[in-house]
């Protein structure tokens, strides 16, 4: 039997210019035993706009929205196993590292951590594969 | 869980799209373990020459995801089952355009996607890579 692909959070509606908000993205797309989440940006999770902050807050910002995602498909941080983190300057590796640390227990998944140019002046941007 | 999962090697029909046999370097186009299906990152290659495309962003958008669809074809799987995309661009002023031509691949039920911007090398526009489920 072929594994099963589901979405389970479909693409965000929000006008947007960043690519990320358009509808050609799913949020979180289930695929046999794992959830796979769009790198995620800040946004308010109220009313949906972006959220413009420092890497720290940003961070903070995605990591909420990640936990309630997660935990609305029946997963949770606890069962995530690896996570990508871009941040627009690596210099601020330790202030995401500082409250990212404080999202997952011990141990923590795996992750990967890189500098690159963001779209839409983000300063952060966090995917995960968890399992569902 | 002890058995072990079969991993075989995913190649392309099309051999002049089997870039990294032909430049011989030490990585497959995609590997197939259990249910899944990870795919290398892929560039604008053009399908009759094996030659890089270096057209218009839009244009090496269209021939990579369509190289991904044949590469994926040739896997018994398909665009429909992608659950994972990474999407890296040269230049991140190309990021609208590169939507535009996503969506023409992907118009219904799309993929979890991330897209940024960093060094590519080759002068290529655009490296996009995939997780897909098997069949």
């Amino acid at each position: 039997m072929s594994p099963r692909r589901e979405i389970i959070v479909p693409a965000v509606h929000a006008p947007d210019t960043a690519s990320s908000f358009g509808q050609a993205v799913s949020t979180v797309v289930r695929g046999g035993d794992f959830l796979f989440v769009r790198g995620l940006t800040a946004i308010d999770p109220q009313s949906g706009e972006r959220v413009r902050g420092t890497t720290a807050s940003e961070t903070r910002q995605i990591l909420t929205h990640l936990k309630q995602l997660l935990e609305a498909a029946g997963s949770s941080l606890e069962k995530v196993v690896k996570v990508n983190v871009w941040l627009h300057s690596m210099l601020e590796a330790p202030n995401m590292n500082e409250v990212y640390a404080r999202f997952f227990s011990d141990p923590p998944p795996a992750r990967t951590v890189c500098g690159a140019r963001l779209p839409d002046g983000v300063k952060v941007i966090i995917e995960c594969t968890a399992l569902a | 869980m002890t058995e072990k999962l079969p991993r075989s090697v995913v190649e392309p029909k099309n051999p002049r799209l089997n870039v990294s046999r032909g430049a011989n370097l030490p990585h497959v186009p995609g590997i197939r373990v259990g249910d899944y299906i990870f795919l290398s990152g892929m560039g604008p290659i053009d399908p009759r020459t094996g030659e890089r495309n270096h057209g218009p962003i839009a244009e090496q958008i269209r021939t990579t995801l369509s190289n991904m669809r044949h590469m994926l074809e040739s896997a018994d799987s398909s665009l429909e089952r992608v659950v994972r995309v990474h999407v890296v661009l040269a230049d991140i002023s190309d990021m609208a355009e590169m939507d535009r031509v996503y969506r023409e691949f992907f118009p219904v039920d799309p993929p979890a996607r991330t897209a940024w911007s960093m060094q590519l090398r080759f002068g290529n526009g655009c490296e996009i890579e995939c997780v897909a489920l098997a069949n």
